[in-house]
């Protein structure tokens, strides 16, 4: 055991109890202590408690309703004709959304890393959207692609690949796309963020040895950019992802999950199932289904950022 | 193609220079737009002919969104959600970031795997039972529960950012501070806070932002005015008012005023530690 | 001024033990050096001795107060670190004075202290700049002004001179040495430099794997060393190893190989015929040009010339050989060569235990 050592020499000040409770070792604990204790307060036992709810009843508009059901939401999401195209949805919303985002987030990223005169102004330009708020990026869309007075409509008629104005947003063939071009508007500068520092810490002696060695733009980019930034890459990708398949906010704004389903999402569809039907059972289940496929991710996830830790 | 390499370099540099103001149009064009829609009469908004440069500009978008709506209060309402949001995440996540950034301890791995992690779990997942919670304790509608919930969210995201912004401060220095007589909580405040001062606030700034334009926790947790931020009062004008586009497109200026002026002050550490955090995590 | 004790001192990280017993006994005003490879162990050594590490188990004694316990701040210890640690935004009159406001110093006192070090160290001028706008070696002045301005118990040093180029290394040491002398305050110093240790120390632990190879001045580790660890860690070119045989000969002991045989002159020692290894320093080689008193012949490989001496390298019977010859060394590869050596000044060790044998 440590024993609290008390000097001769050590002044009569507020902090001075607290400074010698520092060179113990229950130091560590106190500084732990207020935030596992809040982290555990709103995530840890909401979690818990989230996986209570799925296997229950909670409607709050009908109070009467309650009790255990056991695995009656799950089974019925099972023939739940929303939920699979909600997932298909999230997959075709999240893979294309990423792909886009990450084509865009390179070139950003390779322009920005050439360091011409003048790419710090365009660097903090091109990461402006990222810091937008969902619902301000969701109506400023709506306003450009809007069915009446859309610029964007204006302009592709006036340019001549579009006959009449289009309502992106109110045509289920659209819609999907439409919201998949506004969420990469959104993403894309998260990519080139993390792309740009993979790149500036790849040494500038590899490029010149490959030069050297006799090797083409095309063969650099292949044996060097791309292996050097794998760990980047995947890192992004994931933390995307998660953060893709998590927020309905975009969508809710946007088309709500219409026309007809065709842009609905696991996460709205359980967002909507909670806060507009007050079906928190049901709505329960919805995000530990979600949470598992998450899960999925996580695993891939831990093991990559093993491979990184210093 | 090129007869030589100066010409090469050259023809490289314009394209860059296309790529990128191409993506600056890209990212600011829709900005750009809202801003001049936010300027012009409604008349010239719905207008068939479409304007491009607004032929009368007008703030009275602008004075309409600020006077006719409950606009101030859901401004308050926001900034006090983001203070102690912003209070709570400094007072406890510095602390925490500290403890993994410089001491040794059983589980330390584990932990800040656990703070990780979090990232993971659906906003859905956590809202329902957070929603239940609140009710019961009274929390519901009120804009320090509101908080609360934020920090489930943006703590393990500050504590990560900071860590990275303690371990950036030389160890040394701590050493040298406890042999000249510090204690270390003496050490930790005279010597490594002011050193990761730039990541402290860029770290801070970065959950400030991030609570300031949060939207789903909003919409469930908040119910009546007392306690409303601005997304959400700003969406359900949308939906129950019919709200103009140029009374919708000024509240969108107005409202990510604050962003964009904090992003420019701390935009260069910010970067630096979300990357780190990022790469690192 | 205090004599320092390490009794059994051990340490592990988890399962790993990277301390194995350490002891070591310093003598009041007593300079020891803790010597060895990275990852000896010789830092965290220093670390439990400033108590910024714990034990695991074992104590430490500061003249004649038992430490183990206390906090650094409560040790009365001071300590130059690699990269210095000067607390960058403060002036320099502040960091040095910072020990001394910690303990609540009266600022009178503490600008008296703090100019009478500046002044032995020559910063005087430095005082009120910020550590940034300082070079390399006026850093490293104000670390250890930092150090001696509070007159502690105990200098700890980490490796001070390794981020100093070489000219100012050499200059920075007999700066040490002289600051040594004049306070006679005692020292721990962290090196894996043989040079620093043999100049500064009068105790040189030489640890390897969390083991002290060996504990005693510099002049023993260089001349006796306890193994061949050791024998080949300090000195540079480093001892030359032959591979031999122990033989009874006309005159006593011999040592025997392809192309050397040298009489060991003692008949009486417990010695034993056996394979030994032959270890002998560069300069302990004394070129022959009449063959018979020789004792190693060989062919020239590669001539070195340094300036103050040549290096040598030849073949001996297939084994190499360095030896530093005078300067004025005329030979050329593939010459013949022939070499003595005294053999009071050589080391037999045991190929198996690699333990020096005493003789």
């Amino acid at each position: 055991m440590r024993r609290v050592s008390m000097t001769s020499n050590s002044r009569r000040h507020p902090f001075s109890s607290l400074g010698e409770i520092s060179e113990t070792r229950y130091w560590v604990y106190l500084l732990l202590l207020p935030s596992l204790l809040l982290l555990f307060l709103v995530v840890a036992y909401p979690t818990i408690y989230g996986f209570v709810i799925s296997v229950r009843e909670m409607r709050l508009t009908r109070p009467g309703l309650n009790g255990w059901v056991g695995m009656k939401h799950y089974i019925s999401m099972m023939s739940d004709r929303v939920f699979w195209i909600s997932l298909k949805n999230t997959a075709i919303w999240v893979a294309a959304a990423v792909m886009i985002e990450m084509t865009l987030g390179f070139i950003a990223a390779v322009a920005l890393n050439r360091n011409l005169p003048g790419t710090r102004l365009f660097g903090v330009l091109i990461l402006l959207p990222y810091f937008l708020p969902n619902v301000v990026a969701g109506h400023m869309w709506a306003l450009l692609l809007d069915p009446r007075l859309g610029v964007i409509n204006d302009i592709l008629v006036r340019l001549g690949f579009l006959s009449s104005y289009k309502a992106w947003f109110a045509d289920p063939n659209t819609a999907l796309a439409a919201t998949i071009l506004v969420e990469a508007w959104h993403g894309f500068p998260f990519f080139a963020l993390l792309f740009l520092a993979g790149l500036k810490g790849i040494p500038e002696d590899l490029y010149k040895a490959a030069a050297v060695d006799g090797a083409g733009s095309f063969t650099k980019f292949k044996l060097i950019t791309v292996p050097m930034l794998k760990t980047v890459i995947t890192a992004a990708v994931i933390l995307r992802v998660i953060s893709l398949v998590n927020s309905p906010d975009l969508l809710l704004v946007l088309t709500g999950g219409g026309p007809g389903n065709s842009t609905q999402v696991l996460s709205l569809y359980a967002f909507q199932t909670a806060y507009r039907d007050f079906n928190f059972g049901y709505a329960g289940a919805l995000s530990v289904v979600m949470f598992f496929i998450l899960m999925v991710f996580a695993t891939i996830y831990i093991r990559l950022s093993r491979i990184t830790k210093e | 193609m090129f007869k030589s390499n100066r010409s090469r370099r050259l023809a490289a540099d314009i394209l860059t220079y296309v790529v990128l103001c191409t993506l600056a149009a890209f990212c600011l064009g829709p900005m750009v737009w809202m801003f001049l829609t936010s300027l012009k009469p409604e008349a010239d908004i719905v207008t068939s002919q479409m304007q491009y440069i607004p032929t009368h500009i007008t703030f009275e978008n602008y004075v309409a969104i600020w006077t006719q709506s409950n606009f101030p209060v859901l401004i308050t309402n926001s900034l006090i959600v983001t203070t102690v949001t912003v209070a709570i995440c400094v007072v406890t996540g510095t602390l925490a970031a500290y403890a993994f950034s410089r001491l040794v301890f059983r589980g330390r791995n584990n932990i800040m795997l656990g703070y990780l992690l979090i990232r993971m779990f659906p906003a859905v997942m956590m809202i329902i039972p957070l929603y239940v919670m609140m009710r019961t304790v009274g929390l519901v509608d009120s804009r320090f529960g509101l908080a609360l919930a934020y920090t489930s969210f943006l703590l393990p995201l500050f504590v990560w950012m900071l860590k990275g912004f303690f371990d950036a401060a030389p160890k040394e220095l701590e050493s040298a501070a406890r042999i000249d007589g510090s204690t270390r909580l003496g050490a930790m405040v005279r010597i490594v806070l002011p050193l990761a001062r730039n990541g402290l606030v860029a770290s801070s700034v970065f959950i400030a932002i991030a609570a300031w334009n949060e939207f789903i926790f909003a919409l469930m947790l908040t119910t009546g005015q007392g306690s409303r931020t601005w997304p959400v009062g700003l969406q359900l004008m949308v939906g129950e008012f019919q709200l103009p586009w140029g009374v919708l497109a000024a509240g969108g200026i107005l409202s990510i005023l604050p962003v964009m002026l904090l992003f420019a002050v701390v935009q260069r550490a910010m970067v630096q530690g979300l990357t780190a955090g990022a790469i690192k995590g | 001024m205090a004599t320092l004790s390490l009794k059994d001192v051990r340490k592990s990280y988890g399962s790993v033990q990277v301390l194995h017993g350490i002891d070591i006994e310093l003598e009041d005003g007593g300079f020891l050096v803790l010597l060895g490879p990275s990852g000896c162990g010789k830092s965290t050594l220093l670390n439990i001795i400033a108590g910024l590490d714990e034990t695991s188990s074992g104590d430490i004694v500061i003249g004649g107060r038992s430490v183990s316990n206390l906090p650094p701040k409560d040790r009365n210890i001071a300590m130059v670190f690699q990269s210095y640690a000067l607390y960058p935004t403060m002036s320099v009159e502040r960091n040095i004075g910072f020990g001394l406001e910690m303990r609540g110093t009266s600022v009178d006192r503490r600008r008296e202290a703090v100019a009478r070090a500046a002044d032995m160290l020559q910063v005087t001028h430095l005082l009120d700049r910020k550590p940034a706008n300082l070079s390399g070696g006026q850093r490293q002045r104000v670390a250890m002004g930092r150090a001696i301005v509070r007159d502690p118990d105990l200098f700890l040093f980490d490796e001070p001179l390794s981020n100093l180029d070489a000219k100012l290394r050499v200059e920075m040491r007999t700066e040490i040495k002289r600051l040594h002398e004049r306070l006679g305050t005692s020292i721990v110093y962290v090196t894996h430099d043989q040079i620093e240790a043999m100049t500064l120390a009068t105790k040189v632990a030489v640890m390897k794997g969390g083991y002290i190879q060996q504990l005693a001045d510099p002049r023993t580790i260089y001349e006796r060393p306890a193994n061949m660890f050791v024998a080949g860690f300090i000195g540079s070119p480093a001892m030359n190893f032959l591979r031999g045989r122990l033989g009874r000969g006309k005159s006593g002991w011999q040592f025997m190989a392809k192309d050397i045989c040298l009489n060991l002159g003692r008949s009486k020692e417990k010695l034993e015929e056996q394979e030994v290894i032959l270890g002998v320093r560069p300069e302990e080689f004394k070129v022959v040009h009449h063959d018979i008193a020789a004792a190693f012949h060989g062919k020239i490989d590669v001539v070195e010339p340094t300036g103050p001496d040549t290096m040598l390298t030849s073949l001996i019977g297939g084994q190499s050989v360095i030896a530093r010859v005078g300067p004025r060394f005329a030979g050329r590869y593939g010459d013949d060569v022939s070499f003595t050596v005294d053999p009071t000044s050589v080391n037999l060790f045991d190929p198996q235990t690699k333990l020096r044998i005493t003789w």
